[in-house]
């Protein structure tokens, strides 16, 4: 099997591939991390190449499948992980950031290990923009390992804050990846790099073993070449963790085709391209043409209410708690972008009283989303409002107030599932993308609405020029 | 007072009270950084306030007592 056959092969078909003994599991890990060690650095996505493991795992896989113990479509298939995702071994786990650089833990995070009793194979820590983006920053340069670069153009951002994890996908350094969202932190990277990403329903995957940001709003979930692909990771690393109280034990299965002719029913926000580069929104109506085939679309409406400061005033005040030694001990100034170095001292003006009022209103927004969303399969959406950002540029970033992100806001705030997907591309030749959001719990109907999306365009199977 | 006004004497408040904590270690640009980012904060805590809630209206994320699993 030669490298170009692989390397851009959805995982599902390179886990056809291994179980019928067509592919080795240690000549698939040796071709991604030959790509990982070679092109890794031209997009600043890998902090640690993790080949000894992945050798380890593979051999592994390699002697179990031919002995007959086949696991599941993850058997023997390389992946990446944020660096925010605890490794044992002596691999370093580094958030990022400077400070952390060389700090290694003795456990491995629940997703790391689900995946590992799935079968995959880890090949690298990927790069990530330092503590997640919690403090802060407003352009690509903020990590240690430089400003995540885009692979369709070496002039533009992967997004933040899972940079390295949407890139390896997109440079097919990895078949996938994981990555953590809080607010917009994978969707953004698959959208800018044109990938695809699910950020799952809060508490479906343990963040056991993963930096904390932001308590009630971290989620872990896969960035791959297709929706599809991002079902069988989910199936893997989803479930009840003891060590996570906030998981549940309700089950997921993936059900990409689901029943045949199904007819979809998805949502459009009103208002929801006002603020988005023209481009953005040629894609969008062409993609709600696509839409149309499968199923209806109807405009819907949500109440007035601030969304953007409710999920806001929530992320800014448990990340300053989070981060509370490193703010106040000032070891903040170790940070790569100089605005992270201090930006966090601004939150000690959040009052409690406006937290819980903020918690409060989280509620009443819950509600309100699922009220609306209840007949619906979906809300559509643009996955971005812009193409990527140019590397020397500022960052437009709802968080921070420079945009605005109703999708996003509720989304997030409301914890609940969205898969991303490629739709097009603008005049940067950078990719945009298409976003489905559904009820919390519904991850199975958002990607069943993705993979029909993805049946009938090609977006997906367009990738940058990588040699 | 006016909106306005309200919103900037309480980003004056807050920034002084950070300049109090951490002044010692914080530039005047970056001092100016964090009076943006106050300003920030202090606009969405005044959204916040302006939706009026009842009594019923809980947390979204409720505490849950524990006991540890023997």
């Amino acid at each position: 099997m030669r490298p170009e056959d692989v390397v851009f092969a959805p995982v599902r078909r390179l886990g056809e591939l291994i179980r019928e003994r067509r592919l080795s599991p240690v000549a698939l890990a040796e071709i991604f991390l030959d790509r990982l060690e070679r092109l890794g650095g031209r997009y600043n996505a890998v902090v640690t190449v993790t080949r000894a493991r992945a050798l380890e795992q593979a051999r592994r896989a390699e002697r179990e499948i031919t002995a007959g113990r086949y696991r599941g479509p993850l058997h023997g298939i390389p992946y990446g992980a944020k660096d925010l995702l605890a490794t044992s071994g002596g691999i370093p786990t580094t958030w990022g950031a400077a400070p952390f650089k060389d700090r290694v833990f003795d456990f491995d995070a629940t997703a790391i290990r689900r995946l590992e009793e799935a079968g995959a194979v880890l090949c690298a820590k990927l790069a990530m923009v330092e503590l997640a983006g919690g403090m802060g920053y407003r352009q690509p340069n903020a990590a240690f390992t430089g400003p995540g670069v885009n692979p369709w153009s070496l002039d533009a951002w992967s997004g933040g804050s899972s940079s390295g994890s949407g890139s390896a996908v997109a440079a097919g350094l990895v078949p996938f990846a994981i990555g953590s969202e809080t607010w917009g932190s994978i969707l953004s990277p698959a959208g800018n790099c044109g990938v695809a990403g699910l950020r799952p329903t809060y508490g479906r995957v343990s963040r056991h073993g993963a930096m904390a940001l932001c308590w009630t709003l971290d989620k872990l979930g896969p960035l791959a070449l297709t929706a599809d692909d991002c079902g069988l990771v989910l199936e893997a690393i989803a479930g009840r963790d003891p060590a996570d109280p906030t998981t549940v034990d309700r089950p997921f299965r993936h059900e990409p085709d689901g029943p045949a002719g199904r007819r979809f029913r998805f949502g459009v926000l009103r208002g929801v391209t006002d603020g988005c580069e023209d481009a953005v929104r040629e894609s969008f109506e062409r993609s709600l043409g696509v839409l149309r085939q499968i199923g209806t679309i109807e405009e819907v409406t949500l109440p007035d209410l601030p969304y953007d400061d409710i999920t806001r005033t929530i992320l800014f005040a448990e990340a300053a708690s989070a981060f509370e030694d490193l703010i106040e001990s000032g070891a903040i100034r170790g940070l790569t972008a100089p605005e992270d170095r201090y930006t966090a001292y601004a939150r000690d003006a959040i009052l409690a009283k406006d937290y819980v009022k903020a918690l409060r209103l989280r509620g009443v927004m819950a509600r309100e989303v699922d009220r609306v969303l209840a007949p619906l399969d979906a809300l559509v959406a643009p996955g971005r409002a812009t193409e990527a950002a140019p590397l020397g540029g500022e960052v437009r970033s709802a968080i921070r107030g420079t945009a605005r992100d109703v999708m996003g806001a509720v989304g997030n705030g409301a914890g609940l599932p969205a898969v991303v997907v490629p739709n097009g591309f603008g005049p940067r030749r950078l990719p945009t993308s298409l976003q489905f959001m559904g009820r919390a719990w519904e991850e199975h109907t958002v990607l069943a609405a993705a993979c029909a999306y993805q049946s009938r365009t090609d977006w997906h199977g367009r990738h940058p020029d990588v040699s | 007072m006016s909106e306005p006004a309200a919103i900037r004497a309480e980003v004056d408040t807050m920034l002084a009270l950070v300049r109090e904590r951490y002044g010692s270690r914080l530039s005047a640009e970056e001092l100016d950084g964090i009076r943006t980012a106050i300003e920030g904060i202090v606009q969405a805590a005044h959204a916040l306030r302006a939706v009026r809630l009842g009594n019923s209206d809980e947390p979204g994320q409720p505490f849950a007592a524990y006991r540890a699993i023997p």
